[in-house]
């Protein structure tokens, strides 16, 4: 039984004294983790964009002058239970005529105007914010067939619902880029990494010839390729590391001035998912070597 | 004891490389396996052992029958047997030391046992004070001494020598011709796989030649006379 130090050694021998080859093969992973990565940065990028446009989109009703102030708050407890409701703003008659008073300021006429009238002519109103997109028609429907429907003097929401149908469109048509994307740029990166180990282990046939010759088992045979495979992994997913976090520091000011916000933070995202990112795709680059290994050998293996 | 019964060796569709070879090699004996090419020599050393089964017939090698041995029984056989060939097999990045000492691991071997081991065989080969030289920087005649010493390794009773001097000139064939006869000395059984009239005639031991993959003769004391 061969030791695992033996392994070990081996494929950290076979590792250096074939540098050169070893260096392409992490070339080739380090890319292939960038490409995914790459994929990350458009992901978070496109749903910091649906976040953004979401933020913008709000159903907004007006309420005739003569409905009082307690029901529409009885309007906005029923609606507050709604579960698509994100959040509910309550604009009192007062405030909508302070409101309207200061968007008209430049206009005297307006001004004399509202000062002959007795009565205040605007109604309260509610801003109600969806926690989805696709939430606002469901909202809609709900407020329609109510029993406060006949409350309500105007509702914003058809220009809204052209321009939440249009964020849905182009949000989904993303999607769909990126998965395709995604699934097309697994698959090259399958085709990479196994057509290298191939050469990696074309290269190591001799060897593989004397290991039978001299009566290695075959696992221990496989297991300095499988090993190696291991590091490949690592250095290209630390390598790989060290070139994607200054490209992300580079990316984030343009983020900020694209989004007028500091709420997305690319650096901040990466952080958090380390583990979920780096581990998942380093496991899977592994278990990838891994069985390319294991099949790029078994021809080698019959003698 | 090396026993082959009846063996034929059929590649598809019809190609026949050995035919009914019936062969039993006593422990300790210098056996020659002459022939031209392609009359089945070297099918014969990869059925020995077990690159090849045979299409029809029995092979025992020292009282296990290997026929239709099982191939996680395979690395278990080639530990008994040390081959070595015309190319030598040297790993080219491995010193001597390595090259030699990479047969002991492979079977898991400790290293206090491998550095024991490994100066011992290298002083039967004349290779002391080599060990750190990688293949590269010896003569073809050094070489298939390390080659020789990695199939010594093992302590094998049987050592097969597939044309182990057919890329050497005449001076280190008749070091490696002297070695295998040491070797036999020794006590371990030699079956040496050769085309080279001189060398066979040279031996003076058994000689069993193939012609069209069958014997056509046996001769305890022979001469390459095709």
């Amino acid at each position: 039984m061969a030791s695992p130090y033996r392994i070990l050694t081996f494929a950290w021998q076979s590792f250096w004294r074939n540098i050169w080859l070893s260096l392409v093969t992490i070339t080739i992973i380090v890319l292939t983790f960038i490409s995914i990565n790459f994929l990350v940065v458009i992901n978070f990028i496109t749903d910091a964009a649906i976040k953004v446009l979401q933020e913008k989109v709000d159903i907004s009703i007006n309420f005739k002058p003569d409905v009082l102030e307690p029901q529409v708050q009885e309007i906005q407890t029923y609606l507050s239970a709604l579960t698509q409701v994100k959040e509910i703003n309550y604009i009192s008659q007062k405030e909508a005529l302070e409101n309207f008073r200061q968007t008209h300021s430049a206009n005297q006429l307006v001004i004399d105007s509202l000062a002959e009238l007795e009565n205040n002519p605007l109604g309260a109103s509610l801003q109600i914010k969806a926690k989805n997109l696709d939430d606002y028609s469901e909202i809609i429907t709900v407020i329609n067939n109510s029993k406060y429907n006949n409350l309500i003097a105007v509702k914003n929401f058809d220009d809204n619902q052209l321009y939440i149908s249009k964020t849905k469109n182009v949000s989904e048509y993303v999607k769909k880029i990126a998965v395709f994307a995604s699934g097309f740029f697994i698959l090259v990166a399958f085709l990479i990494v196994f057509n290298t180990i191939r050469v990696a282990i074309y290269t190591h046939r001799q060897e593989i010839g004397v290991m039978k010759l001299v009566g290695a088992t075959n696992w221990f045979i496989r297991g300095p390729f499988i090993v190696e495979a291991i590091f490949y992994g690592v250095i290209a997913c630390i390598l790989a590391i060290l070139i994607i976090y200054p490209f992300l520091n580079f990316l984030q000011p343009y983020l900020v001035k694209f989004y007028l916000t500091e709420d997305f933070n690319i650096i901040n995202y990466f952080n958090e998912n380390f583990w979920q990112i780096f581990g998942l795709e380093l496991l899977v680059i592994i278990a990838l070597t891994i069985v390319g290994s294991i099949i790029a050998i078994r021809r080698y293996l019959k003698v | 004891m090396i026993i082959f019964k009846n063996i034929s060796k059929i590649y598809p569709p019809d190609i026949v490389a050995l035919k009914n070879i019936n062969l039993h090699i006593k422990p300790k004996e210098f056996v020659s396996i002459v022939g031209r090419s392609g009359t089945g020599k070297t099918t014969l050393v990869k059925i020995l052992v077990a690159e090849e089964p045979p299409s029809k017939g029995q092979i025992i090698v020292g009282g296990w029958e290997i026929t239709n041995i099982r191939e996680s029984e395979v690395p278990s056989l080639r530990r008994q047997i040390g081959v070595v060939f015309q190319d030598f097999k040297l790993l080219p990045k491995k010193t001597v030391f390595e090259n030699i000492a990479f047969a002991l691991e492979v079977c898991g071997t400790d290293r206090i046992k491998i550095k024991e081991v490994v100066p011992q065989v290298l002083k039967i080969v004349g290779l002391t004070g080599k060990e750190d030289r990688y293949p590269i920087q010896l003569s073809g005649g050094e070489q298939q001494r390390v080659a020789i010493a990695r199939a010594l390794v093992h302590r094998p009773k049987i050592l097969v020598a597939d044309e182990p001097t057919g890329n050497l000139d005449s001076i280190n064939t008749r070091e490696i011709v002297d070695l295998l006869l040491k070797i036999n000395e020794f006590g371990t059984t030699v079956v040496l796989v050769s085309h080279n009239r001189e060398v066979i005639n040279s031996i003076n031991k058994r000689v069993v030649t193939l012609d069209n993959g069958t014997v056509i003769s046996d001769q305890k004391f022979g001469k390459y006379f095709l």
